[in-house]
C-alpha cells in the first residue's frame, strides 16, 4: 500500500508554467509546436498559463523568432510571450520598442549559445534597461542545439554581473543536476536571483532550494515540449509545502514577476 | 492505489560532484513522500565492488522491509567478480545484478562480461545496465545487441536502464520482441510522451518504474508514470507489479 501515489492527480493551486517553448526547431521535429497543442497539454496537466519563448529566436534571430512567437500566440491570453535578446547582435532600442509594443513582460538571453561572456561590458546596457522597466531576465544554465553542446553558463560571470543590478530580477532556468554544485551557492549569494526548476531533479533538491532561498524565489517550469508538463508539478505537490508556498512556487511567483 | 510500488533503480552512496549524500534518512523520507514501498538499491561507485555491496547492505539492514539489495560486479577485477556475486546473492540476499560498462570502457556485450552473465544465467536472475554507450561500434543496434545476449544467456532477464524514459524505437522494439528484455523509466530529461510511447510499443508488462535515486528525486520520476496518459492498470504494473513478477516477489516460480 502506498498512500503517497495519486493516480488521479490534478494541481491543487493555479499553475503558471515559467519555461515553455512554442514553435518549430531547426534541429528536430518536436512533438508539439503550435499553440493548440500546447494548450491541450496544459489542459491535460491542469496548467492555466504559460510563459513561452521561440526556439528560433534563441537559435538564430531574436527579431524573427519573437515576431513568430507573437503570431503563434495570436489572441490567446493563457500564453504570455517571452522575448529573446542577444546584446551582441540586436539593437536595444529596436528590441525595447518591440517589447513595449507587444507588452512583453519577460526577456531571455542565452550567452552560452551566442558565445558572449555575461559581463556588464557586454550586457550592461540591456540589464540597465530591463532593470529600469521592471522586466525580469531568464538565463538558461545551458542550452543545447545540434551545433552547440550545451556548455554551462559561467556562474562567476553571473555572480559578478547580476550583483551590479540589484533591482533586476534574474531567473536561472533549465538548471540540471550537473549544475547543482554551483546553483545553490549562487542563489544564496544573490538576493535578486530566482530559479526555475524544470530540470532540477536531484533527490530532495527542490526542498533544499526552498530552505536556501525561500518559496518566493523558486518557480515551477516544465521545459515543454522537450519534457512533459505534469511531472514536475506533481513533484512540487509532494514536497509537503503549505498552500501559500505551493501557490507561490506553482505560479504565484511568476505572476508577480510578470506583474500579471 | 492498493498495489505495491517498487522502485527498480536506485543508488546508495555519496557523489559530492552532484550533491548526492549517503543519507538513508533522506532516502526514506523521499520514498515515503513519493509513495514508494520498496526500492532496489545498488552501489556502483567503488572500484571495490565488495565495499559498495556492503554499503548497500547498511541501507537494507536499516530498513529491510523498504530496501532490496542489488549486487554490483565489475570486470576490472575478473578474479573477484563471480566470487563477489556469490557472496552478494547467496550470503547477503541481493535480488539481481547491476553492471556499469561506462566505467569499463567497453559495452555490455563485450566478452569480458560473459563470466558474470554465465553465473547470472545459472541463477536465472536479472541484470540491469544501459542499452547503449558512447563507445559503441558504428552500426550497433539495441535489438541486435540484446538478441545476441539473449540467445547466449537465455535465462538472464535483461533490464535496459533509462530506456523507458526516452523515445527510442529500437529499445522499445527490443523489449517487445524479446521475452526476457525489459525497459526502465528513469531519466533526467522526462521526454514528453515517453511512458505512453514505450507502453504502446513494448507493452505494459515490459516497463519498470525506476528513479535513479539519489541522483534524481523519486517524486519527480514517479510522476512520469503517474501522470502519463495510459490505463490505470498499466500504471499499477509499471509502478510495481512488473517488478514483483520479475524479482519473483509475487510467489510465482
Amino acid at each position: 500500500m502506498a498512500p503517497g501515489v495519486d493516480l488521479d492527480f490534478r494541481p491543487e493551486v493555479p499553475a503558471f508554467d515559467a519555461n515553455a517553448a512554442l514553435g518549430r526547431r531547426h534541429d528536430r521535429r518536436v512533438a508539439v509546436d503550435d499553440a493548440a497543442g500546447l494548450l491541450a497539454e496544459m489542459d491535460r496537466a491542469g496548467v492555466e498559463r504559460a510563459l513561452v519563448y521561440a526556439p528560433h529566436a534563441a537559435a538564430f534571430d531574436s527579431a524573427e523568432g519573437n515576431a513568430g512567437l507573437l503570431e503563434a500566440i495570436g489572441s490567446e491570453l493563457r500564453l504570455a510571450p517571452q522575448f529573446e535578446g542577444n546584446p551582441t547582435f540586436d539593437d536595444l532600442d529596436e528590441t525595447a520598442a518591440q517589447i513595449e509594443a507587444a507588452d512583453v513582460r519577460a526577456v531571455r538571453m542565452v550567452p552560452t549559445l551566442h558565445h558572449y561572456p555575461f559581463r556588464s561590458w557586454v550586457v550592461g546596457e540591456w540589464l540597465e534597461w530591463l532593470s529600469a522597466r521592471g522586466i525580469p531576465l531568464w538565463l538558461p544554465a545551458s542550452y543545447e542545439t545540434n551545433w552547440h553542446d550545451g556548455a554551462d553558463l559561467d556562474p562567476h560571470a553571473v555572480h559578478e554581473t547580476v550583483r551590479q543590478f540589484p533591482d533586476l530580477t534574474v531567473v536561472l532556468c533549465e538548471v540540471h543536476y550537473v549544475q547543482a554544485s554551483w546553483a545553490p551557492p549562487l542563489l544564496r549569494s544573490l538576493s535578486n536571483l530566482s530559479i526555475e526548476v524544470s530540470r532540477y531533479v536531484i533527490a530532495d533538491g527542490i526542498a533544499q532550494l526552498l530552505e536556501i532561498v525561500g518559496p518566493e524565489r523558486v518557480l515551477f517550469g516544465s521545459r515543454f515540449p522537450e519534457q512533459a508538463i505534469a511531472p514536475q508539478l506533481y513533484h512540487l505537490h509532494r514536497l509537503g509545502l503549505n498552500e501559500t508556498d505551493l501557490r507561490a512556487v506553482c505560479g504565484g511567483n511568476l505572476a508577480r514577476l510578470l506583474r500579471m | 492505489m492498493d498495489t505495491p510500488v517498487i522502485d527498480f533503480h536506485s543508488h546508495a552512496g555519496s557523489w559530492g560532484r552532484y550533491g548526492v549524500d549517503a543519507d538513508c534518512d533522506l532516502y526514506l523520507k523521499v520514498m515515503d513522500a513519493a509513495g514508494v514501498d520498496r526500492t532496489c538499491i545498488n552501489c556502483i561507485w567503488f572500484g571495490d565492488a565488495r565495499r559498495g555491496n556492503d554499503l548497500v547492505m547498511e541501507y537494507v539492514k536499516r530498513a529491510p522491509d523498504r530496501f532490496i539489495g542489488v549486487a554490483f560486479a565489475t570486470p576490472h577485477y575478473p578474479e573477484e567478480a563471480v566470487k563477489e556475486l556469490e557472496r552478494a546473492v547467496h550470503q547477503l540476499g541481493m535480488a539481481y545484478v547491476k553492471i556499469y560498462p561506462d566505467y569499463f570502457g567497453r559495452p555490455n556485450d563485450d566478452p569480458a562480461y560473459f563470466p558474470i552473465y554465465e553465473w547470472v544465467d545459472e541463477q536465472e536472475m536479472a541484470v540491469m545496465c544501459h542499452a547503449t554507450y558512447p563507445f559503441d561500434p558504428p552500426g550497433t543496434t539495441i535489438q541486435g545487441r540484446f538478441t545476441a545476449l539473449s540467445d547466449r544467456f537465455p535465462n538472464v532477464r535483461w533490464v535496459m536502464a533509462h530506456t523507458a524514459g526516452t523515445l527510442d524505437a529500437d529499445a522499445a522494439e527490443t523489449a517487445r520482441v524479446l521475452p526476457n528484455v525489459y525497459m526502465e523509466t528513469c531519466s533526467s530529461r522526462t521526454a514528453l510522451g515517453a511512458t505512453e510511447f514505450n507502453v504502446e510499443r513494448a507493452g505494459e508488462d515490459k516497463v519498470l518504474y525506476g528513479s535513479d535515486m539519489a541522483l534524481m528525486d523519486a517524486r519527480q520520476q514517479i510522476a512520469k508514470v503517474v501522470t502519463a496518459d495510459i490505463p490505470r492498470r498499466a500504471k499499477e504494473k509499471i509502478l510495481g507489479l512488473n517488478a514483483m513478477r520479475l524479482l519473483r516477489l509475487d510467489g510465482r516460480p
